[in-house]
């Protein structure tokens, strides 16, 4: 034994110390964060609120029924009752409710199709405004190549609509109900941001409704700077009444699967299609950190070909059978993991062929609606009430020790779970502070690589609590290791400091005071 | 006669620790009306090392905040446990991802309880209950004076004696073994140990559970046995052997304390969580981790109390089968930590063992692991082995522990 002796009563070590922890108040879990009579002599302001807003022909719904629809998100942890429900037909309709809001200090929750998990979009009190009553395409421009559509319609419904005249979205994220405006200020994700960046870059033109109500027409080049605060404003500088978006010929997804055993080859091979630009989309989708997919997909044969001839031979990716061979090996010796491995060979059967159903791919195999089939699969493979996906944003050259980190989380906490990783190209003309504050890290350099980790319950039931910690575990890693996330508002918004630096954070809160005297809209979800 | 003061609630929790702390900030954040009630005055004294694990310490902070120094004692944290072993070498285990702090419970679970916002009744005994399922009638006497609270729900976070767990299972304290463990404060002299670390002595002939560590300026010299024994006997014992082992030389006791605990539920995953809407957590549900460590899990076992009394709220599913299924992922870790196959195939403990066992020399492991085994056998007659085992075995198969084993 080696003493190291100490005088008694000697002060050690102490990484505890109070003003050590400061600005990491993360005590905030699901709080009411509004009671309309909290204490006594605070108002009820709600009764005026609403009443005013009725002489001015708005209804706002109060039915326990109505409100109890939006208790929750696609998490399921976050759960909060508004006071009353609104679904706007116009931007006058949310400019007058925004108005009186900040006459009566009633919080205002601005809801898209409620697939955050963070309770974003979750009304703990106040008003929860409804957007999916506003979801009309306003004008196609084929010539251009623009669309114009209400900031509560699907970016599958928009898809739907486009894809009639032979035209397509540019990207968006993989499911069926999230918003045009509940996208655009978060980011939004796609197999194909490698090559096109995130759907909050594909908006030219908005038409927002301030938090003070007025209607203003914005773009990069028209009230720039508001344009700039909304798009990737995390839904605190305004509501997306209308927006302009970018779109696209439509074309279908031709794909290529390469399979792994080791997670680092993987990646290290992702970064080589992404940074190469040698695909149309790509990813990787895994089934713990056993089989590991690496997916490729074209829009043209050409583009495939291309690829075939100078990429694939620098892969080393397995093909379908090969892979199974060698995991079979794997397995064989390894009987104690058999349950493991009953497990992988129950997801191929039942996964694959979703991924490839008839009904959904064109003759070639190709893929006609990348949404329909990742979104159905994603639902019915992972999918629960309590949809759990922390994930991390790297810059290119953390990205593998980020993944391996959150994997080793994922480990401890689950016995099965996915990774869903994905590149995200960096618009070249943003300004400095375009991604200030986003889930693209500061310094990726052209590039930003995202990885969700998702649980699979298995039928298993969880306890919040131990939801929570496993995203708090990995969030850590965000903060160990200077990153970003996808999702830091709502019950990551402890996290919101730790990430991104009280500098910025204060400079933002600055601006949003600006914008919104009154802190109303989606109180407490940033801020 | 004056009328009964009557209280209506939503949920009743018994206790002011840790287990209350964790499930009244969950029930007062989801906006239930929570009174929580403890029978002394707050802040109240609190027999504990105040030592807290990793994902304790995290807890904590996400939950209640920072921790203010008042929480703390000196030394203000811990780096982590030493083992020392009978037959030469001594091991320090440091705690993955740095040190915890070194908690005043008196002050610290006053702290957390203020922070849960929660309405507390205190110098308010708990003394019996009555439910049909669906309301709980709780009897309790504050200086005196008889009060009578009304709560759908009711949470015994009320410790080992849990007198919430009596009046549901009037017979289990006297089905279970009850340890002694008692602690005295003794001036430093000359202490060769380091004391950034707990001390903990795997000898079984010092008794069950054998410990010390600095607490401002003075050695707690702890140590602990099976009920029936005698304390100053042990303590004696215990004090010779540091000074001729150790070199530590100290003044006489300034001050002891003890009480008696139900060390073993969590071992033999013998747990009570209640019937129908009385829930029963933390300590008092049996929640231990390994070296009596049990803020962590009384913290988590507290808030998956209240989550489930929310949960079943909103779900309409009876709260029972919510808490029990849901309590699962914390009674694999407790109960993985005594669980040989998992010590040894697995990372269950949050201080790195397997690599402070790394740094022995060859000979000092192999001396180690038969001290360790040589340790089990004080625990022997409690009739336990073969249950770890049967557990083990049925973890490493199914994947869980038998949930018929809880009450
Ligand atoms: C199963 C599943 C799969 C997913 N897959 C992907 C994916 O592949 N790629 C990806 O990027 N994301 C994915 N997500 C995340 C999801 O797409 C994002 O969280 C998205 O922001 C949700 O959009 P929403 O319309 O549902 O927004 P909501 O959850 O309703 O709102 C999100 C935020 O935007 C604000 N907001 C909503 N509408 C407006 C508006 N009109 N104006 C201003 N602010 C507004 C809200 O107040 C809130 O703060 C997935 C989520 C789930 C549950
Ligand atoms: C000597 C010793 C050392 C320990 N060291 C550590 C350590 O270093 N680290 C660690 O993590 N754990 C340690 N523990 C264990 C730890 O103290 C307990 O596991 C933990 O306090 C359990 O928390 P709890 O909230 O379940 O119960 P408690 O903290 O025991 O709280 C129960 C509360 O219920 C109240 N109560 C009891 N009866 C009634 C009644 N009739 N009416 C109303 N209220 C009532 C009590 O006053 C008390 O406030 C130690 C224990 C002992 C004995």
């Amino acid at each position: 034994m080696k003493p190291t002796p100490k005088k008694a009563g000697t002060m050690h070590l102490d990484n505890v110390a109070p003003d050590s922890l400061q600005g990491i108040p993360r005590q905030r879990v699901n709080p009411p964060m509004w009671r309309r009579t909290s204490d006594e002599d605070a108002k009820d302001t709600w009764p005026a609120f609403v009443s005013d807003l009725k002489d001015l022909g708005i209804n706002i719904n109060e039915g326990r029924a109505k409100r109890a629809i939006f208790v929750t998100d696609a998490g399921g942890l976050s759960y909060g009752m508004p006071d009353g429900v609104f679904s706007p037909s116009s931007a006058t309709d949310i400019a007058e409710i925004l108005k009186a809001a900040q006459r009566h200090v009633v919080p205002v929750t601005v809801r898209g199709g409620g697939l955050g998990t963070e309770g974003e979009a979750v009304a703990f009190g106040g008003l929860l405004l409804n957007m999916s009553s506003m979801q009309r395409v306003v004008d196609i421009d084929a010539k251009n190549l623009t669309a114009r559509v209400e900031g509560g319609i699907f970016w599958h419904e928009l898809a739907e609509v486009l894809r009639r005249k032979g035209l397509d979205y540019i990207s968006a994220p993989l499911n069926f109900t999230s918003t045009v405006g509940g996208v655009l200020g978060v980011g939004g994700v796609d197999t194909n941001s490698p090559k096109y960046g995130l759907s909050a870059d594909q908006a030219i033109a908005l038409k927002v409704v301030t938090p003070t109500g007025e209607i203003v027409e914005c773009s990069p080049t028209e009230n720039s700077e508001l344009f700039n605060r909304v798009i990737l404003g995390y839904g605190q500088f305004g509501v997306i009444a209308e927006a302009t978006l970018k779109i696209r010929k439509f074309t279908p997804m031709r794909m290529n699967y390469f399979y792994y055993s080791d997670l680092r080859t993987a990646i290290e091979d992702l970064r080589v299609i992404v940074e190469g630009e040698a695909s149309d989309y790509s990813g990787i989708l895994t089934i713990m950190d056993r089989a590991i997919t690496l997916l490729v997909g074209f829009d043209s044969k050409e583009r495939e070909d291309e690829f075939t001839k100078k990429t694939e031979p620098k892969l080393r990716g397995h093909g379908e059978i090969g892979f199974g061979l060698r995991m079979a090996i794997y397995y064989a010796f390894r009987p104690w993991k058999i349950g493991e491995s009953l497990y992988l060979l129950k997801r191929r059967l039942l996964l694959f062929p979703d991924l490839m159903r008839r009904e959904f791919t064109g003759k070639d195999g190709e893929i006609v609606d990348r949404t329909v089939i990742f979104s159905r699969a994603v639902w019915k493979h992972w999918g629960s009430k309590k949809m759990t996906i922390p994930d991390l944003a790297a810059p290119e050259d953390k990205f593998i020790e980020a993944v391996e980190r959150g994997n080793a989380v994922c480990k401890k906490y689950f016995k099965y779970y996915t990774l869903y990783c994905v590149g995200i190209k960096k618009k070249q003309d943003a300004g400095d502070n375009h991604y200030e504050m986003s889930c693209v890290p500061k310094d990726a350099v052209n590039f930003a690589y995202g990885c969700e980790f998702e649980p699979s319950y298995g039928g298993g039931k969880y306890s919040r609590d131990k939801l929570q910690s496993f995203k708090n575990e990995i969030y850590d890693i965000g903060v160990d290791m200077d990153l970003s996330c996808y999702r830091f508002g709502g019950m990551m918004k402890g996290y919101i400091r730790r990430l991104f630096g009280d500098e910025v954070v204060e400079r933002h809160l600055k601006m949003k005071q600006e914008a919104d005297p009154a802190m109303i809209l989606n109180k407490n979800t940033v801020f | 006669m004056s009328e009964k003061k009557k209280y209506k609630v939503d949920v009743l929790v018994v206790g002011t620790g840790p287990a209350s702390a964790a499930a009244s900030k969950r029930l007062v954040d989801a906006g239930l009306k929570t009174i929580a009630i403890d029978f002394r005055k707050l802040p109240r004294h609190k027999v504990c090392s105040g030592i807290l694990s990793p994902r304790g310490h995290r807890f904590l902070i996400e939950n209640f905040g920072p921790l203010p120094l008042k929480a703390l004692h000196n030394p203000t944290s811990c780096k982590g446990v030493t083992f020392h072993f009978p037959s030469a070498s001594s091991m320090p285990i440091d705690f993955l991802g740095g040190s915890t702090p070194h908690l005043h419970r008196k002050f610290s679970d006053h702290w957390a309880i203020e922070q849960s916002h929660v309405e507390v009744h205190d110098e308010t005994a708990f003394l019996s209950l009555t439910t049909d399922g669906k309301k709980a009638v709780v009897s309790a006497r504050c200086r005196g004076e008889a009060i009578e609270y009304e709560a759908r729900f009711v949470i015994g976070a009320d410790g080992p004696n849990s007198p919430v767990r009596a009046s549901v299972y009037p017979e289990y304290s006297s089905e279970i073994p009850w340890f002694v463990v008692a602690q005295k404060f003794q001036p430093i002299i000359e202490c060769p140990l380091d004391l950034d670390y707990f001390h903990f002595w795997i000898n079984p002939k010092l008794g069950h559970y054998t410990w010390s560590h600095e607490r401002e300026g003075r050695l707690i010299v702890g140590v602990g046995f099976k009920k029936g024994g005698n304390v100053d006997e042990h303590h004696k014992r215990f004090e010779d052997y540091m000074r001729d082992k150790h070199g530590v030389r100290l003044g006489p006791p300034e001050r002891k304390e003890g009480g008696s605990h139900n060390f073993g539920p969590s071992i033999i995953n013998r747990y009570v969580f209640g019937k129908e809407n009385i829930l029963i957590t933390g300590q008092a549900a049996g929640f231990f981790n390994m070296l009596a460590e049990g803020m962590s899990c009384a913290l988590h076992s507290g808030a998956i109390a209240g989550e489930a009394v929310i949960e079943s709220l909103a779900t309409r599913h009876p709260v029972q089968e919510v808490y029990r299924e849901h309590i699962a992922s914390e009674v694999n870790r407790s109960t993985d930590q005594y669980n040989p196959i998992k010590t040894v195939f697995d990372n269950v403990h949050e201080a790195d063992f397997k690599s402070a066992l790394k740094k022995l020399s060859r000979g000092d492991q192999l001396r180690a692991v038969r001290d360790l085994m040589k340790f089990i056998s004080v625990y022997g007659d409690l009739n336990w082995g073969r249950q770890i085992l049967g557990q083990s075995i049925r973890r490493l198969i199914l994947g869980t522990y038998s949930t018929k084993r809880w009450l």
